[in-house]
């Protein structure tokens, strides 16, 4: 079963207009969606959560209607917002009560295993947390009530890197059941792209690519050559180019790389400015 | 349901109160003022607990963070106005126990007198909430809010002149004490009205 399947998911403001949005995440996987600031991620995150109503298109959720069937769904969905979202003036064991009266499968002791795992205190208020605390307090309800979806919306955003491989971690434990799975949204790319199994790119409210990450990395590659190499390809065969005082770096498609030329590792993020800029020219 | 409320009690526990000081101040000054205006107060600002709660809830983003849980509308709405009558009956039946001691103290105590001031109270206070919360439940807060005041001056005029006109007694002649009944009861059907009204803005709401 799929975890999630977005089907032409359209929504549209006076100055901002989300798609025709195709996306599938298959069970036990994990998906990245991948954007600049204002492309749609939390927007997308909205409609799938039914916090918006959709324009045009349909979405299924653990294989259910995403509105007709909103509570069953949020009972087995964990979710962190940017902005976390829990009041201020209460402090997590305050929070663990309310959300035990919340969910049906809230697991107070899994709850309490992650305050402590994350050193979380009990007793402070919300207000007090720092960013990365509020961060993880969020991180630390989702994971406590038997969710099979975590839909985490810029969740590493405000983490120092020590506590985002901790959480990265975290997710990635997650993942080790089969019918878990998590799409995630993040402007730091780098992150997704250790945790992710596949990896979708929004622009301006439209899906440029939804792939598996290993078949992305596989399609594309770097390549460093000299001005008089450039000046032999097709212009059509290079995606982008950079010139350096030592050469020129592009990036191509593996099967346009002619042998001459060798083949370099490429990353999701250098594919991701690369496949933005082709979308601005 | 209970999560929400539970969450609403701890919250009311830490921002509201003030509106317990006030409340506290004002019945304390009832014993000294026979104006219905000192009695009428603090059955009004306990039908604010849910905006300031809506407030704190806007600020903290909980309204989008509650979407997200296994909520209907119809509940987070619900939640609410179950505050603000919870708090509303709890101030009457604090002012009823106030009002009865000074008037037995003062050895004024009618009957027909003490039951007419409570529904009164009652009116007035459940009227304001229910003008104000669909407004605020389709506006938002910091817009919604100010109709709230303008109800609060309009409903403070309206006691504030009942109380000259009536002075310390009820006059016999009025008809009040079958009214009165009348006019709680349509005003409970408008405080049923207001909470649909409200659920029906807040639904088509996108938050």
């Amino acid at each position: 079963m799929n975890a999630l399947e977005l089907r032409n998911v359209t929504k549209k403001y006076p100055d901002f207009c989300l798609e025709g949005i195709d996306l599938t995440l298959p069970g036990g996987c994990i998906i990245g969606l991948i954007g600049q600031n204002g492309a749609g991620k939390s927007t997308t995150i909205k409609l799938i959560l039914d916090m918006l109503q959709l324009d045009d298109g349909y979405i299924s959720v653990l294989g259910m209607d995403h509105h007709k069937h909103a509570r069953d769904i949020k009972e087995d969905v964990g979710v962190v917002l940017d902005e976390v979202g829990i009041p201020e003036c209460l402090n997590a064991r305050q929070v663990g009560k309310v959300m035990q009266n919340t969910y049906k499968n809230w697991d107070m002791a899994k709850y309490n295993e992650l305050l402590l795992r994350l050193s979380l205190p009990e007793k402070k208020p919300f207000k007090e947390f720092s960013r990365g605390m509020k961060m993880k307090l969020g991180i630390a309800v989702a994971m406590s009530h038997g969710a099979k979806l975590l839909v985490l919306d810029e969740p590493t955003g405000g983490l120092d890197p020590v506590v985002r491989d901790q959480v990265v971690e975290m997710f990635y434990e997650f993942t080790r059941d089969e019918e878990h799975s998590i799409l995630i949204s993040s402007h730091i790319v780098s992150d997704l792209e250790r945790l992710c199994d596949y990896v979708a790119f929004l622009h301006h409210g439209k899906l440029l690519l939804c792939q598996e990450k290993d078949a992305l990395l596989d399609t594309y590659c770097g390549v460093r050559c000299t001005r008089e190499q450039l000046a032999t390809l097709p212009a059509g065969a290079i995606l982008h180019k950079r010139e350096t005082p030592y050469g020129v770096e592009l990036v191509m498609k593996r099967e346009d790389v002619p042998q001459e030329l060798a083949r370099g590792p490429i990353t999701i993020e250098e594919l991701f400015v690369t496949m933005i800029k082709e979308a601005r020219a | 349901m209970k999560g929400l409320l539970l969450k609403d009690f701890y919250m009311t526990i830490k921002y509201c109160r003030m509106t317990l000081v006030v409340s506290v101040l004002f019945l304390i000054l009832a014993f000294f003022n026979d104006s219905l205006f000192i009695l009428f107060y603090p059955g009004m600002i306990c039908g604010l607990i849910p905006t300031t709660l809506l407030a704190y809830d806007e600020r903290s983003r909980w309204l989008q963070y509650s979407m997200t849980m296994p909520y209907t509308k119809t509940q987070i709405v619900s939640s609410k106005y179950l505050i603000g009558l919870t708090g509303q009956i709890l101030m009457l039946l604090v002012i009823a126990a106030v009002q009865a001691v000074k008037m037995r103290m003062s050895g004024s105590f009618m009957l027909r007198e003490y039951l007419i001031t409570l529904m009164l109270i009652a009116i007035l206070s459940l009227f304001s909430s229910s003008v104000s919360l669909p407004f605020i439940f389709k506006l938002g807060v910091e817009k919604g809010r100010i109709t709230y005041y303008v109800m609060v001056g309009v409903v403070c005029g309206l006691g504030g002149g009942a109380s000259v006109v009536l002075g310390k007694e009820i006059p016999q002649h009025m008809a009040l004490d079958s009214v009165l009944p009348v006019l709680l009861l349509i005003v409970a059907g408008i405080y049923a009205l207001s909470w649909y009204l409200s659920v029906v803005f807040f639904k088509k709401r996108e938050i």
